[in-house]
């Protein structure tokens, strides 16, 4: 097995495109696009069923690569959190596959 | 009175009062996600059809015209209003009052919808093109909000990942503008004998499906409210009541200059009283990212849907009688 970089963050729905291409500029191979259900966060309740718009809904994009990718991608996104609701977190894996990230 | 009564005693409003009842109640009851999003372009797609079909008869002139550009303008001043007055009421900041101001010039086409079952519930008689004036008022507004918030609070900076072009997609072509224009179109095309073939679909079933929808849309409030409530002063929850009667003045004024039929100023007034909830809040989190959706949703799917839907809608109906010619 071999260690790489795992990138989980939760964003609302409405910003995940721009998330999405900060990730792929930066050289990240993959991505995947997760709905999240309902939370609290800033003296506030939310939830998928409350907007009709959805454009408070909350989405978890998750992602795995290799430092230098990984820490291109923080600098934007953390950028991209100066103005729109979320939360980014980065943990070590393991994974089988290294060339694939 | 009797129209109050009325209004208040409909299906769509005791289905609306149980869906928040249930919701303030803490009830488990849901309506899945995408059934209720189904319902929404459902009866955007019939009300559509139904006014392309009437244009398609001959219901859209000069004076229909003027209505429209009158319609937009009134669409773009509204949020310099809102903004003006939640800045002087509230303690919202430029980018929270910018934003919500965009809701209260653009529209909620569910409160036109039931405006629409209200009038005709009344005798009143109604034109197809003020379902373009209603797709017509969607965005004005967005861009009238924005240019207060890029000026006045500076929120026009560059957001990491942004690109162009996506605000534009996003305000001219969200789901209510395709849906509403499309089928508009597409009824104005097929015409009555084309609306014929597809009318136990379109037609018949509307008033339940809008029952049902109304259910979901009573559940979103409720849970708007029980989560949103704590972020919203008495200014602001004032203001959520008042502004759409200030834009109803100023729609009557609007539709008396047009010398409308009852039917049709009610419907305009309805229009621009009514605050948008679904293809504002889409925008302004794309636009205003650091404006507070839980002040500017709670406020208007809240506050003012439930307002307009049980009080509102016969007021306005009362408004548009007494300043329409000819109107008893």
């Amino acid at each position: 097995m071999h260690v790489r970089r795992r990138l989980e963050l939760i964003i609302e729905r409405m910003a995940a495109p721009r998330a999405c291409k900060i990730l792929e500029t930066s050289g990240l191979t993959g991505y995947t696009v997760l709905p999240a259900i309902s939370g609290f966060g800033g003296d506030t309740r939310w939830s998928r069923d409350t907007d009709m718009s959805a454009s408070s809904d909350m989405v978890i994009v998750v992602s795995i690569g290799s430092d230098d990718k990984v820490d291109a991608a923080l600098a934007e996104l953390e950028r991209l959190l100066g103005s729109h609701i979320g939360v980014l977190s980065v943990g070590d894996v393991q994974v089988l596959r290294p060339e694939r990230f | 009175m009797d129209i109050a009564l009325a209004t208040l005693l409909s299906p769509i409003v005791l289905f609306f009062l149980l869906g928040l009842a249930a919701a303030l109640l803490k009830s488990q009851m849901t309506i899945p996600e995408a059934f209720a999003k189904g319902l929404a372009i459902y009866l955007m797609m019939s009300i559509g059809l139904k006014g392309g079909v009437a244009i398609s008869e001959g219901d859209l002139g000069w004076d229909a015209g003027l209505v429209m550009v009158s319609a937009v303008a009134l669409s773009f001043l509204l949020p310099v209003i809102a903004y003006a007055l939640l800045r002087l009421t509230t303690r919202l900041n430029e980018v929270d009052s910018a934003a919500t101001a965009a809701h209260y010039g653009s529209i909620s086409i569910v409160t036109f919808v039931a405006a629409g079952q209200a009038i005709s519930a009344a005798g009143l008689q109604t034109s197809g093109y003020l379902v373009a004036v209603a797709a017509l008022m969607e965005v004005p507004a967005i861009i009238s909000a924005l240019i207060i918030a890029y000026r006045g609070a500076g929120q026009g900076e560059n957001v990491a990942g942004s690109h162009r072009g996506e605000l534009a997609r996003e305000v001219l072509l969200n789901a209510s503008v395709v849906v509403l224009l499309g089928s508009l179109i597409i009824g104005w095309i097929s015409g009555a004998a084309g609306m014929k073939a597809i009318a136990p679909f379109f037609a018949e079933p509307f008033q339940g499906v809008l029952c049902l929808f109304l259910l979901d849309m009573g559940l979103s409030a409720g849970r708007g409210l029980r989560n949103g409530w704590r972020q919203l002063g008495p200014g602001t929850v004032a203001f959520g009541i008042y502004m759409p009667l200030i834009s109803g003045l100023l729609a009557a004024g609007v539709a008396a200059l047009n010398a409308m039929g009852a039917g049709d100023a009610a419907l305009l007034i309805t229009l621009a009283a009514s605050a948008s909830y679904i293809a504002v809040p889409a925008a302004m989190r794309l636009a205003l990212p650091k404006a507070r959706p839980s002040i500017y949703l709670t406020l208007s799917l809240g506050i003012t849907f439930p307002f307009n839907l049980i009080l509102g809608l016969p007021l306005y109906i009362w408004l548009a009688r007494a300043i329409s010619p000819g109107a008893s």
